[in-house]
């Protein structure tokens, strides 16, 4: 089953409010987020996309929707790779943990450096940041020299006090 | 001392703390490990030591000035990552690289193949106890590093793949490092295959240690090497071909056992496959220009700016300022000697771009270890973390 025929099994068990587009040789799935992890669930359960390759959160400061979550999904059997693309108002969505393991470490990444809350994380915690780091440096309203020097670093991590 | 939490009468879990720094791991990376007696029950990689904030800066650059970005994050195949970012790049435009530069790319990204595996068969096999794999690997990588000397002046972080095709086309040198490499190579895989594949110390410390099922494989994420061995059938330059890999002939080598020995065989017989397919793109190899000549990317030759007025423009055009690039998304992935290497480029039609993310291998690869290690001794979990062949470089990014 190509992209097309995907497409329309998608349309039609969700009533048309699933739609698609090929760009610059991608594959991309607009959802709306209502529905958005029931359609990620259907196409690991149905459609054989048994493997999540990537998570990307994009932050768009000017859109009503201010949040967009890309989903890297491919099927390895009949190689068809699609982007499931879920806008957000609010940097909040719910976890697809259960769906895809992968997602864990992908999640916390995306967490850690847009600030997207995933609910239902088992674990959601910053993984590429230090723990006492503030903000989200992938934001568009995060400057690209807005780092603080870090003067009490917390004792707790590796037992070091920063001094200036 | 609120780590330490006594389960029953008869064995307490202890926490352990391995690394920051460890032989084994190519870079800083700790493992917060649990165990129970010698039996591992819990691995927390806690990474992000190396964090440079690779995908900010690259919203800060123009498309060209990223390029020496991507060689620093695996630096064991830096190659591999020129190319995947310029494909990325370069769906935008759909542009048409000539026939030498594709071929070259080809080269460059098989011999890049071959240099990560060897950096990894020899600390792997150091990891695990043999030190002469380590001295033979090391003498076949140079001989790779030396090529890439020829070619690009650099021997680790050479920037050499551009948008639009090759830098610069290579010297004849070059082409008679790599025949007379591609001719010994095999033979030297062999020396490695002697000493290990059949090694009483080598079987029991790799089989059976670090399983990882094909559900699991394909659940975690986890790409390249790693997932071939868990039984998993797919490669990028075969299934979703880029370039002219479609040309060649070569074998996938799948193994089903989802061990660190399997890993091993799928990358012992990836390098045979690569100098495989080098042996046939040298044969080959057309010649011709190695920079595509459209105007929209590539830069004009200092000839044509001396006698053209409008070559000059746009040389000053593109250097101050860069391309821009049509508004959307797009994605491109290679087959990195890691596994998959993807970079997702969000575009709004300026000179920089908007987002970038960049699918590292091994931080997905990463998210396995604990399932991979969860029930081993503490002793093999260096096998484990070897065998996922982790470049830290490129998880902290």
């Amino acid at each position: 089953m190509g992209f097309e025929g995907l497409l329309k099994e998608l349309s039609a068990k969700y009533d048309g409010k699933v739609s698609g587009y090929s760009q610059y040789g991608c594959n991309f799935i607009n959802v709306p987020a209502e529905i958005g992890k029931d359609v990620l669930r259907s196409l690991s359960n149905d459609f054989g996309f048994k493997y999540l390759a990537d998570i990307v959160a994009i932050h768009w400061p000017k859109k009503k929707e201010k949040f967009e979550l890309s989903y890297n999904l491919l099927n390895v059997d009949s190689r068809l790779r699609v982007f499931v693309k879920i806008a957000l108002v609010e940097p909040e969505y719910e976890t697809v943990t259960d769906i895809w393991k992968s997602a864990d470490f992908l999640e916390r990444e995306q967490y850690d450096l847009v600030g997207v809350t995933f609910k239902g994380h088992p674990d959601l915690r910053r993984i590429l940041m230090p723990d006492f780091f503030e903000g989200h440096p992938l934001r568009k309203d995060y400057g690209l020299k807005d780092r603080k020097w870090f003067n009490s670093a917390d004792e707790q991590n590796l037992g070091i006090k920063f001094t200036k | 001392m609120e780590n330490i939490s006594v389960k029953d009468n008869l064995s307490e879990i202890i926490t352990v703390n391995m690394g920051p720094q460890h032989p084994s791991t190519h870079g800083v990376l700790r493992l917060v490990v649990d165990l129970d007696g010698e039996t591992i029950v819990d691995v927390r990689p806690d990474i992000g030591f190396l964090h440079r904030g690779v995908e900010k800066l690259a919203e800060n650059r123009t498309y060209h000035q990223f390029i020496p970005l991507t060689d620093r994050l695996d630096y064991l195949s830096p190659l591999s990552n020129n190319l995947g970012y310029c494909l990325a790049v370069e769906k935008f435009f759909g542009v048409k690289i000539p026939e030498r530069a594709e071929y070259l790319r080809v080269i460059f990204a098989e011999l890049a193949r071959a240099a990560s595996h060897l950096v990894w068969i020899a600390t792997h096999a150091l990891d695990i106890g043999a030190m002469t794999v380590f001295l033979y690997a090391f003498r076949e990588r140079e001989l790779i590093l030396d090529m890439f000397e020829i070619a690009t002046g650099q021997r680790m972080t050479s920037s050499w793949i551009r948008i639009g095709g090759i830098r610069e086309d290579v010297p004849p040198l070059f082409m008679e490092k790599l025949a007379e490499f591609v001719s010994i190579f095999d033979e030297r895989i062999d020396t490695y295959e002697r000493l290990l594949t059949k090694n009483r110390i080598w079987l029991m410390r790799t089989k059976g240690i670090g399983y990882l099922s094909k559900e699991d494989a394909l659940s975690y994420g986890v790409s390249g090497p790693i997932m071939r061995g868990s039984g998993v059938d797919f490669d990028l330059r075969r299934d979703e071909p880029y370039g002219i890999y479609d040309r060649f002939e070569f074998d996938v080598p799948v193994r089903q056992e989802g061990d660190i020995y399997a890993r091993y065989q799928v990358r012992v017989e990836e390098m045979r496959q690569a100098n495989r397919i080098l042996k046939q793109a040298l044969e080959q190899i057309p010649e011709g220009p190695v920079m595509t000549d459209d105007p929209r990317v590539s830069m004009p030759s200092h000839e044509e700016v001396y006698e053209r007025m409008e070559a000059l423009i746009r040389r000053f055009y593109l250097i101050s300022k860069g391309f821009k690039t049509p508004k959307g998304e797009t994605y491109a992935c290679v087959e990195a000697p890691k596994g998959e290497l993807g970079y997702y480029i969000v575009s709004n039609g300026e000179e920089k771009p908007y987002r970038l993310k960049i699918r590292a291998p091994s931080f997905v690869n990463l998210g396995a270890v604990n399932k991979m290690a969860k029930g081993a001794m503490v002793a093999d979990l260096v096998g484990i973390i070897g065998s996922v062949d982790i470049v830290l470089g490129e998880i902290d990014r």
